[in-house]
């Protein structure tokens, strides 16, 4: 058998040769994402001034970006100028908003990826963020949780209002993007329980983007009616439907 | 049109503006990155510090110093942003390095004997490593397990070259305190 030196002779091959074995999960491919992200940043610089873009990166920092990093993407293609290339690019609450012509949409029934309908006491436990249920709309009819409980989904059908969906997920809100939104025309800011949201009337194709930043394709849809962004501390919603605004808002306010 | 370009024109080029240039480096760096970040304590993470960490390369190319390797000065973006990641779980970074279970099991199970001893060894070694300080299981994770020499480890740990050869030291030397087996520390005793 092997005495003590060469025992502790050993340690430094075999360090190598342990980390040859090690488990390491595959990396995902992230040239698609980060060409996103540094499309995006030379858009939003020409926009802001230069200092501003400065004191928001280093004032979000990259956990803050990290946890932003978009749930959702609308590209808002109702208005005309909403046609026109890329001009704006926003986060909100984990929501994406770009001005642009939106992406080819696949034919047939989208989702998202991973759906599972269950009820609302089995989607709470999991998710990691707490569930907002409206309570001016009653229970869900349906409770979708969507690739591997990121994103939740409370279904109502029959409603005043129609179809109504609200998407929850644990975005964050992030108020120094806030202020940009005055440029999008369709888009206005609301107050919605204190906190800050955003109001956006008109149809708009909606992208899910997954974990490692690439949108999944399959998800692309052109949403319903108008939309209400809105965030708390552990989660942000999306509402849509055929909604006014004043019912939009009397909706999430009741959603706790 | 698709003409390798090696590392230095691309940085070149994407120092410019050239998206495509600069996607060709993410292509070329992203499996060592990925590994350097998980083994460093991001976990499951990874994927995002590592994307993190291109964006940001890519806006302090500015700052790259022509003829200096690629690899080490984006690995220290790597580090540095693995480091923000745990400081902000405020618990010990959630490695737990891992050895592939089938063949740990399976040897241990019936193989021969010096199989046997060995991997029942590396798993010592993994519950070992696992069991380091933080700076000392970096500095190890960075000469043993990326292959970093002691020079280019200072670079990616942002650390002076005395640390790492005192550090690397000092944990080599804990390793083989963790590893001696419990009979023979019976016989050095005596």
């Amino acid at each position: 058998m092997t005495d003590r030196t060469g025992w502790q002779d050993a340690v430094e091959p075999e360090l190598r040769a342990v980390g040859r074995e090690l488990e390491v999960p595959p990396a995902s491919d992230l040239t698609t994402a980060v060409r996103r992200r540094l499309e995006e940043q030379a858009v939003s610089r020409r926009r802001m001034p230069a200092v501003g873009a400065g004191v928001l990166r280093h004032r979000l920092g990259w956990r803050a970006a990290l946890v932003v990093v978009v749930a959702l993407l609308a590209v808002l293609i109702a208005t005309p100028q909403g046609r026109a290339v890329i001009s704006h690019v926003f986060r909100f609450a984990g929501v994406e908003l770009r001005q642009g012509p939106g992406p080819a949409r696949p034919p047939g029934s989208t989702a998202l990826p991973g759906e599972r309908q269950m009820s609302l006491e089995q989607a709470r436990r999991q998710v990691s963020f707490p569930i907002l249920v409206p309570g001016a709309l009653g229970r869900p009819g349906e409770v979708v949780v969507s690739d591997r409980g990121r994103i939740v989904s409370l279904i109502y059908r029959r409603t005043p209002h129609g179809l109504v969906r609200m998407d929850e997920f644990a975005g964050h809100l992030d108020q120094l993007y806030f202020e940009k939104f005055v440029h999008l025309g369709n888009v206005a800011k609301v107050g919605v329980n204190g906190t800050k949201g955003l109001w956006i009337t008109g149809p708009q194709e909606l992208m899910y983007i997954t974990r490692d930043g690439t949108p999944a394709v399959a998800s692309a849809r052109l949403t319903t009616g108008n939309t209400l962004i809105w965030g708390t501390r552990q989660v942000a919603a999306r509402l849509e439907g055929n909604l006014g605004k004043t019912a939009a808002l009397a909706i999430a306010s009741s959603a706790h | 049109m698709r003409r390798a370009i090696d590392d230095a024109e691309a940085i070149a080029r994407a120092r410019d503006g050239d998206l495509d240039a600069y996607a060709v480096l993410v292509a070329r760096y992203t499996l060592r990155a990925h590994r350097a970040a998980f083994l460093l304590g991001a976990g499951e993470e990874a994927d995002d510090v590592v994307q993190e960490a291109f964006v940001k390369a890519f806006r302090h190319l500015s700052r790259f110093r022509a003829g200096e390797p690629f690899g080490p000065w984006l690995l220290r973006i790597v580090a540095n942003e693995t480091r923000n990641l745990t400081r902000s779980r405020r618990r010990r970074a959630a490695l737990a390095l891992r050895l592939p279970a089938a063949e740990s099991s399976g040897a241990a199970a019936g193989g021969p004997v010096d199989v046997v001893l060995a991997a029942e060894r590396r798993e010592r070694l993994v519950r070992a490593m696992n069991g380091l300080p933080d700076r000392e299981r970096q500095v190890l994770v960075c000469r043993y397990f990326l292959d970093l020499s002691e020079a280019e480890t200072a670079r990616v740990l942002a650390w002076p070259l005395g640390s790492v050869k005192s550090r690397t030291a000092r944990a080599l030397n804990r390793l083989r305190g963790l590893l001696v087996p419990p009979d023979q520390e019976r016989v050095t005793n005596d």
